[in-house]
């Protein structure tokens, strides 16, 4: 068995600090996975494959003297575009869930397979104007482009919740997807409004990239190390929910940080897997 | 034996012969994949391919057998032929274990089901990894002798994955025609119908993924010494069952050989891109294609190429409008006081709640051997309620029932079905992916209690006779109109020889000639000594039918007695009507 | 103001509808009675878009709604009240009546729209936060009821409002239409509670298994011996 170590104060906090900026971007990759779960039924796998293009292509970029966080302006809407695209073809061979999530792994497959080839296997590590800056808070050292990640991940959170609550798109959208025949009857258009979600959703993710690319090492096969943790996530937070997946995430972000410094770092996937198995068996109504 | 099961045999005993022939060690690596993963995708599939629960944790069970036999063969030194069954004995005990919790989880289906058997494979994996049995840094087996079953190494696993497809392949088969495996296929189509019809959902998911974890368990120990050196990212991860799902279904997860198939197909498709050094443009092909098969193949290859050897002439085109015999005009109601036979159904004190709403409330009916009675009652007043708890699809809430003596509160649904008591569906369900016959011979099986397919079928054809469906026999039930599929319910409901039938609207949607002719059904199969109860609007058929009927209002019961006295009371006018009538 | 004329409608392989014709006034309030299995319910959600016409057309206002895709049937002017309520659970009751208005030309209206659905139904007043699911049978028939009036409608559409509801509140529900209806809103009413459907409007149509079987006022339907026969079966 592991050893128990019990960490000084100020290594606990640093620990639940890292903790907060990595499940800050669980929350961000998990937005848009649970949006699209929850209000249009698709499970898109694919996701984490486009995380990571746009995070080498904001590499490549950076790689070019642009500055990491100007390339969102041309990544973003690319990315809707992508989104867009697929939604469409969901669509129209009117997907089911299950299947959505099959062929969106195959899909996973292909980009990663693009990624491969343009970029090689090879770990790619950003070097930014931001890369090594930090402040210290007190005891506690805060880096820049972590700061900048929860920074993000909280105010598109925020933003999300807002539209969804308090806007006629965010109504329509939560009506559709609880009755769809009685929303269209009160003059939801579903199949624009899909469209304009799952570009959301990909432009969120491809946030979220951008993200990864600032704060981690990047392999083309890393691509899958995300998926459980950020399904965790998402079903901890409640499919269709904006603010619910970085609740869980900071949540397992933290767990899992304060295990590795009281334990080993291998034990921390065994946090999030086993908090997702007991949520499916306990309340799988709340994910359903 | 049957023919397909000789020919697999045959084949395994050819192939075991190729040795011999001297070939490079690269075929016999190539064959050792191709054979692998056969296993695998075929051991997947005898869970999931048959009753649709998608596993995503199949790393988890080959992963175990895998480390079983890594752990024995390191630690322990066991000779390596005899880890084998451990391995699967381990993997098959990680399963049911998993199986017991989770399948007793109704919810938990589908998509589901899928991601907690992928969490299941990263914590097995997480607790692998750091716990000596594996500790993090991979487990060398390099120091192992490997058994002399063939003229080189190479060929020894070559051989031994041969003896394990041999048998994953036969035991496949050998569930995909058994009753057994019918129930899977019925579970997969409509588990709750299935269990209400007397399929043992619950014990038969539960033998299933133990077969197939076990299968898994054997792959397993054999790959860990083939590997030479296992470490834990290479297997407790998102590949193998993704991988596994891709080959299944490519070839056709409803075909015991599909899963088969596909291995073969993406092994080899693989290959030659990792022979001509495209290892990258092989994953981006799979992905490809595993796209195209989920948009344009949903079903596989195998159904395809099956259906177009056989043509597609061969299937219903003929769109007979009627299948009913011709029958009489429904003979005049008995005008005399219903038979004073045994009481077989006694209802006391029935309750139904559903969330606040009172479905049933105090119901209390004695139902006597041979008569036909008609509950009847406006939209909502509790008489489909009544047949749902009677027949255990739903609990009830308080009161009795007892039927022939035994009382059936309580009881699993798929044992009242067994003991006596059979229902249709109001809009009826038939299993979409099984012909009539086969809906019908289901029936038969477990119900009936009729132990081979093969007997079950022969008597599904003597039902089918009966209600007129002869002729549609090999046709997929969205083939049949509506007049038909209440006659396929009817007759999965007389397959399992009940002695009481609780009926469901049966008439529902029908026209006059029909029903007629169901009219005539319904008496003949009291005839036979049946005692039926049925729910129903059409006012001819209960005035035709019934010898008594009871008005539900409410949730209670209103009035009982004769169709054409009740009909004529002011407080059932009034129930119907409204007052202007009392 | 509705012309329907000859409607099929099918489930799968069976007619649920056959050849189905009938006609509204504006300002009608139009009765559409039947035992159950008849097909009023599906008359009903091939009017408002949800069920698709085989075959036959649907006038709204001179203008064939019966090709629309069925979020456009709402901008024709007709608004559901389902059977069985079918609010948006999930949401309060507010948020159901503002997706009631998410018409363009009704959202700028909603604040005028909501006034006079709280005059109508003052009750609703205090559960505007609740979320629409704990609220009792009577009470989601209002905020159905409400919520299609939010659309600004010209046609009402009623799908067996007194299911399961006990007399008293049918009572006033009903009250509730008529209230409606007084105000210019045409309303056809689909019910198989007959003594109440037909006290209620100026005239009805009789459907038995999918066909119009009769059509009149309602004193002289009543008399009749089809509604007797389709319902008693005497």
């Amino acid at each position: 068995m592991p050893g128990f170590t019990l960490p000084s104060a100020t290594l606990l906090a640093q620990s639940v600090l890292s903790g907060i900026f990595v499940g800050a971007l669980y929350g961000l990759m998990g937005l848009g996975l649970s949006l699209s779960w929850g209000l249009l039924r698709i499970i898109n796998l694919a996701h984490f494959a486009f995380a990571f293009l746009a995070a080498y292509v904001c590499y490549q970029l950076a790689t070019q003297g642009v500055d990491p966080l100007l390339t969102l302006l041309g990544i973003v809407p690319a990315f809707f575009v992508l989104g867009v695209l697929l939604q469409w073809l969901m669509a129209r061979f009117r997907m089911t869930t299950f299947n959505s999530l099959l062929l969106t792994f195959g899909l996973m497959g292909i980009v990663e397979a693009i990624i491969q080839t343009i970029w090689t296997a090879d770990f790619r590590k950003l070097e930014s104007a931001y890369a090594n800056q930090k402040f210290k808070l007190g005891a506690l050292f805060v880096p820049v482009p972590e700061l900048i990640t929860l920074v993000l991940a909280v105010s598109l959170a925020l933003s999300i919740w807002a539209v969804l609550r308090y806007t006629d798109l965010g109504r329509a959208l939560r009506a559709a997807a609880e009755d769809s025949a009685v929303a269209a009857a009160f003059g939801v258009d579903q199949r624009r409004n899909g469209l304009l979600l799952a570009g959301t959703c990909a432009a969120l993710v491809s946030i979220a990239g951008v993200c990864i690319a600032l704060t981690a090492t990047l392999a083309p096969s890393q691509m899958y190390a995300w998926i459980g943790v950020v399904f965790a996530a998402v079903m901890l937070g409640g499919l269709g929910s904006a603010i619910g997946p970085l609740v869980a995430g900071l949540l397992i972000g933290v767990s899992e940080a304060v295990t590795m410094a009281v334990t080993a770092p291998s034990w921390a996937p065994i946090v999030s897997f086993t908090l997702l198995i007991v949520v499916l068996i306990l309340r799988p109504g709340k994910a359903a | 034996m049957n023919r397909a099961t000789v020919a697999i045999l045959a084949v395994a005993a050819a192939m075991a012969l190729l040795p011999l022939l001297g070939l490079p060690a690269f075929y016999d690596a190539l064959l050792y994949l191709m054979l692998h993963w056969i296993v695998l995708a075929t051991s997947w599939n005898i869970l999931s391919g048959t009753t649709g629960y998608f596993s995503f944790g199949h790393g988890a069970f080959f992963g175990a057998g895998l480390y079983t036999t890594s752990t024995l063969l390191a630690r322990f030194e066991w000779p390596f032929l005899w880890t084998l069954p451990v391995a699967a004995g381990v993997a098959a005990l990680l399963g049911t274990a998993l199986g017991a919790v989770v399948f007793r989880v109704r919810s938990v289906r589908g998509e589901l089901f899928a991601l907690l058997t992928l969490a299941i494979t990263f914590v097995v994996g997480t607790i692998v990894g750091n716990t000596p049995i594996d500790g993090g840094n991979g487990v060398s087996l390099t120091s192992v002798p490997v058994p002399h079953l063939g003229p080189t190494q190479s060929s020894t696993f070559y051989l031994l994955a041969l003896a394990a497809a041999t048998l994953t392949l036969v035991v496949a088969r050998a569930i995909f025609f058994s009753r057994f495996g019918a129930g899977l296929l019925a579970i997969h189509d409509d588990e709750d119908a299935a269990e209400v019809m007397g399929v043992p959902t619950y014990r038969y998911k539960l033998v299933a993924l133990a077969i197939s974890c076990a299968l898994a368990g054997v792959a397993g120990g054999i790959h860990a010494l083939f590997l030479s050196y296992v470490t834990v990212g290479e297997v407790f991860t998102i590949t193998v069952p993704l991988t596994v799902v891709l080959m299944s279904v490519l070839g056709g997860t409803r075909h015991w050989a599909g899963p088969a198939v596909g291995a073969v197909a993406i092994t080899g498709l693989l290959y030659s891109f990792t022979a001509a050094d495209h290892a990258v443009a092989g994953k981006a092909a799979i992905g490809a294609i595993l796209i195209a098969a989920i948009l344009f193949m949903p079903d596989g290859i195998l159904p395809r190429v099956q259906r177009a050897w056989r043509g597609v002439a061969h299937r219903g085109v003929k769109k007979t409008a009627s299948v009913a015999p011709a029958v009489a005009a429904p003979a005049p109601p008995s005008s005399t006081v219903p038979a004073a036979g045994d009481v077989v159904l006694r209802v006391s004190g029935l309750h139904k709640r559903f969330k606040g709403v009172r479905a049933l409330a105090g119901v209390a009916v004695d139902v006597r051997r041979g008569e036909i009675l008609g509950l009847l009652g406006p939209n909502g007043s509790g008489k489909s309620t009544f047949i749902n708890v009677v027949s255990g699809h739903y609990a009830a809430s308080a009161g009795e029932i007892v039927f022939e003596g035994r009382g059936l509160v309580g009881t699993p649904a798929h044992r009242i079905a067994a003991g006596g008591i059979a229902r249709t569906y109001q809009i009826p369900r038939p299993f979409a992916h099984m012909t009539v016959l086969d809906n019908v011979a289901l029936a038969a099986m477990f119900g009936g209690g009729i132990a081979t397919p093969r007997v079950a079928r022969t008597a599904a054809q003597e039902w089918l006779d009966f209600t007129g469906l002869a002729a549609k026999a090999d046709a997929l039930p969205d083939e049949l109109n509506l007049h038909q599929r209440k006659f396929l319910e009817l007759a999965r409901a007389l397959a399992s020889r009940p002695r009481l039938v609780l009926l469901d609207e049966v008439l529902c949607g029908l026209t006059p000639s029909e029903i007629d002719s169901a009219v005539a059904l319904i008496r003949r199969i009291r005839d036979q000594g049946a005692t039926i109860v049925f729910v129903e609007h059409v006012m001819r058929a209960v005035m035709a039918l019934t010898d008594r009927v009871v008005v539900f209002h409410h949730g209670e019961l209103l009035a009982e007695g004769r169709a054409a006295d009740v009909m004529q009371r002011p407080e059932v006018m009034t129930a119907y009507l409204g007052r202007a009538h009392a | 103001m509705l012309d329907v004329q000859g409607l099929e409608v099918w489930y799968g392989a069976a007619p649920a509808l056959r050849g189905v014709s009938l006609t509204l006034r504006a300002g009608e309030l139009l009765a559409v009675v039947g035992p159950n299995g008849a097909g009023k319910t599906t008359l009903i959600n091939a009017l408002c878009g949800i069920e698709r016409a085989r075959a036959g057309r649907i006038v709204v206002d001179g203008v064939d709604v019966t090709r629309l895709p069925s979020h456009r049937f709402c901008a024709a002017g007709i608004a559901i009240v389902p059977e069985g309520r079918r609010l948006f659970i999930a949401m309060t009751v507010r948020e159901n009546l503002e997706l009631g208005s998410h018409l363009p030309r009704a959202r700028p209206e909603r604040a005028a729209s909501l006034a006079a659905a709280l005059e109508l139904f003052p009750a609703l007043g205090e559960k505007l936060a609740s979320p629409a699911g704990e609220l009792s049978g009577g009470q989601q028939q209002m905020v159905a009821i409400a919520r299609a009036l939010m659309a600004r409608p010209q046609l009402l559409l009623l799908d067996e409002p007194s299911l399961g509801l006990s007399p008293l509140i049918v009572a006033d529900m009903f009250d509730a239409v008529r209230r409606i209806n007084a105000q210019g809103v045409s309303v056809l009413l689909v019910e198989q509670n007959v003594e109440v459907a037909l006290s209620l409007s100026d005239r009805a149509y009789v459907l038995e298994e999918g066909r119009i079987v009769a059509e009149g006022e309602p004193d002289e339907l009543l008399a009749r011996p089809e509604i007797q026969r389709a319902y008693l079966g005497v």
